[in-house]
C-alpha cells in the first residue's frame, strides 16, 4: 500500500489509455508525456501498460508502507535522483515538490498502482469522471494498492540524458498539414510556421490555448468533424487551441494542422509564458522522429 | 468526390461533404461498416460525425497513402441510405434557464418552443465532443438561435440543448454554450454497460414533454 498524504496540484492515475472509444466521445487519454512514462515504467521493470502517477506542477507525497521500486521521471524535481530506479523503504516518505522545469512528472512504481479497468484503462478520464481508481485526482487519505504488472528486473544505470526530450522551451513541435488546412488562405500555413506562439496559463490534458497576436489567421466554423490529440484548432477569432490526449473528441473548429507523435510530449511539458514554433513536416519525417525516440526505448541497459 | 486528408501522423480523415444531411451521413455509416466488415490490415478504428469518418490506424502495418488507396475504392460504391430504426423517446422536462429567451429570440411563447421542439423525429448525427454528447438534427427553422455569446462552465448532465439547426443532450456534466431548453432522466453514458452510450449516429429519437 502507498498512502497518499498530500495530493499535489493534480495528480492522476494513467497508463496507456483507451484508444479506440471516441465513437462513444471518450478520450484516449493516458500519460500526457508518453515518453517518460514509458521511460518510468521501463526503469522498474514493469509492463508497458502498467499504471502510474502523472503528476503537474506541484507533486504529491506519499508514504510506503512496504519496500518499494519507483522512478520518477519527465518534469524536474529535486526532491529524489530522477530518471533512475531508486529503492523507497518501509515506512519512508516521498515529497515530490515542485515541478520545473517542465510540467508533468512521472512516479512508476515498480508492479504498477493496482485499480480497476474502466472501458479497457486504468486512466483517469476528467470529462467523464471516471477511472483513475478513484474517478478523481488523487486526495491525501487515498491509499493505492500495487500490482503485479512486472516484466523484467528494475534498470541499474540512470537514463542516459542524451536519450531524453528536452524540457524547457523555447519548443520546436512539428506539424503535418491538415486536415482541414484548405479551409485557410495559401499562405496560412506558412505565415503559423513563422509565427511564435506563446503558451496561456489556460493549459490541461484535454489542449493548451497559445496566443498569436502576430498571426490573424481567417476562418469559419465547420460542420463537426472528429478531432486528434495534437490538432490545432484555429478559433473565429483567430486564437490556438492545441488538442492533447484527454481531447474533446469531435469539433466545429478547422484544424490547420496535426502535431506529430513524436512531438506531443513536448506540449505535455510546455507551461504557461513559454513559446511554441511550430514547424510544417512530412509523413516520412514524422516516422524518422518517432523511429528516433522509440529506439531509445529500446537500449539494452 | 471524398476528401482524404491526413490527420496527423496515424489517421486519415475522409469528408464526404460539408454540410448537415441525413444523405451524407449515410455514407459516412455505411462506409464505416464496410470498413468494419472488411477491417484492412493496418486499420486500428474509426469516428463517426455528421460527413466525415475519421480512420486510425498503425503506422508500422500500413502508411496513409495505402490507407487512402483502399477506402477510394469504396467511393460511389457504398449504399448511403440509413437503416431504419425504432423512435426512442427522450422524456424531457422543458424547464431549462434559456427557455424564456429562446422564446423571446424566436417570437414564440415558451409553450411554442416546446411544441415545435417536441412535435418532431429526429436523428442521431454524431456522439462526440464529450462521452455520450448526442448531437440530433434538424431543428425547424423557426427555432434557430445561435450558441451563447458566452458559454457555461458548468452544464449539468442531461440537459438538452439547441444551437443553430441542432439539438443535443449532454450525457455528463460539462462546459457548453447551446441555449439549455429542457432536462432528461434518462441516463446516456455509464462507463460500466457495454456499449457506455445510449445512443450512436444513425439512431433515431424523440422528446416527449413529461411533467
Amino acid at each position: 500500500m502507498i498512502e497518499v498524504t498530500d495530493g499535489g496540484r493534480w495528480t492522476t492515475i494513467q497508463d496507456r489509455g483507451r484508444p479506440g472509444l471516441e465513437r462513444f466521445g471518450i478520450p484516449p487519454g493516458g500519460a500526457a508525456d508518453w515518453f517518460a512514462a514509458r521511460v518510468a515504467n521501463e526503469l522498474v521493470g514493469n509492463q508497458l501498460d502498467a499504471a502510474l502517477l502523472e503528476c503537474t506542477a506541484t507533486g504529491p507525497t506519499l508514504r510506503f508502507d512496504a519496500e518499494r521500486v519507483v522512478a520518477v521521471t519527465g518534469g524536474q524535481v529535486g526532491s529524489v535522483p530522477d530518471w533512475q530506479a531508486v529503492p523507497m523503504s518501509r515506512g519512508s516518505s516521498l515529497a515530490l515538490g515542485a515541478i520545473a522545469p517542465g510540467l508533468r512528472t512521472y512516479i512508476a512504481v515498480r508492479g504498477g498502482i493496482d485499480v480497476p479497468l474502466v472501458l479497457g484503462s486504468r486512466s483517469f478520464c476528467h470529462r467523464g469522471s471516471f477511472g483513475g481508481g478513484f474517478g478523481r485526482c488523487l486526495a491525501a487519505g487515498d491509499r493505492l494498492r500495487i500490482g503485479h504488472m512486472v516484466g523484467q528486473q528494475p534498470v541499474r544505470d540512470p537514463w542516459p540524458p542524451s536519450h531524453r526530450l528536452p524540457l524547457r522551451g523555447p519548443w520546436e513541435v512539428r506539424v503535418i498539414a491538415g486536415p482541414q488546412v484548405e479551409a485557410f488562405d495559401d499562405e496560412a500555413l506558412e505565415r503559423l510556421g513563422a509565427t511564435a506562439c506563446r503558451v496561456t496559463p489556460a493549459i490541461d490534458r484535454m489542449g493548451l490555448r497559445l496566443e498569436t497576436p502576430a498571426l490573424r489567421l481567417q476562418t469559419q466554423e465547420i460542420v463537426t468533424v472528429p478531432m486528434t490529440a495534437g490538432a490545432i484548432q484555429v478559433t473565429p477569432s483567430g486564437g490556438l487551441i492545441v488538442l492533447h490526449v484527454d481531447h474533446q473528441t469531435t469539433g466545429g473548429y478547422p484544424v490547420i494542422a496535426t502535431v506529430i507523435t513524436a512531438d506531443l510530449p513536448l506540449l505535455a511539458q510546455a507551461r504557461p509564458g513559454d513559446t511554441v514554433h511550430f514547424r510544417p513536416a512530412d509523413a516520412a519525417e514524422a516516422d524518422r522522429a518517432l523511429n528516433r525516440i522509440s529506439g531509445w526505448l529500446e537500449l539494452d541497459l | 468526390m471524398w476528401q482524404v486528408a491526413p490527420a496527423g501522423d496515424r489517421a486519415l480523415l475522409i469528408t464526404v461533404g460539408t454540410i448537415i444531411d441525413p444523405a451524407l451521413l449515410g455514407q459516412v455509416l455505411a462506409l464505416d461498416r464496410v470498413l468494419q466488415d472488411r477491417r484492412p490490415s493496418g486499420l486500428l478504428g474509426t469516428v463517426p460525425a455528421y460527413a466525415s469518418l475519421l480512420c486510425h490506424y498503425d503506422a508500422e502495418v500500413t502508411d496513409a497513402a495505402r490507407l487512402e488507396e483502399t477506402i477510394r475504392q469504396l467511393e460511389g460504391k457504398v449504399e448511403g441510405a440509413i437503416p431504419s430504426g425504432p423512435v426512442v423517446d427522450i422524456p424531457t422536462r422543458y424547464d431549462g434557464p434559456d427557455l424564456p429567451e429562446v422564446a423571446l429570440k424566436t417570437n414564440l411563447t415558451p409553450a411554442g418552443v416546446i411544441e415545435l421542439h417536441a412535435g418532431r423525429e429526429y436523428l442521431v448525427y454524431c456522439v462526440g465532443f464529450a462521452p455520450g454528447f448526442t448531437y440530433c438534427g434538424e431543428l425547424p427553422d423557426q427555432l434557430k438561435v445561435p450558441r451563447l455569446a458566452s458559454p457555461r462552465l458548468r452544464v449539468p448532465a442531461g440537459s438538452i440543448g439547441i444551437a443553430g439547426r441542432q439539438t443535443g443532450i449532454y450525457a455528463v456534466e460539462s462546459p457548453g454554450g447551446w441555449n439549455l431548453i429542457g432536462r432528461t432522466t434518462l441516463r446516456l453514458f455509464n462507463p460500466t454497460a457495454d456499449p457506455p452510450v445510449r445512443f450512436k449516429p444513425g439512431d433515431r429519437l424523440r422528446f416527449v414533454p413529461a411533467p
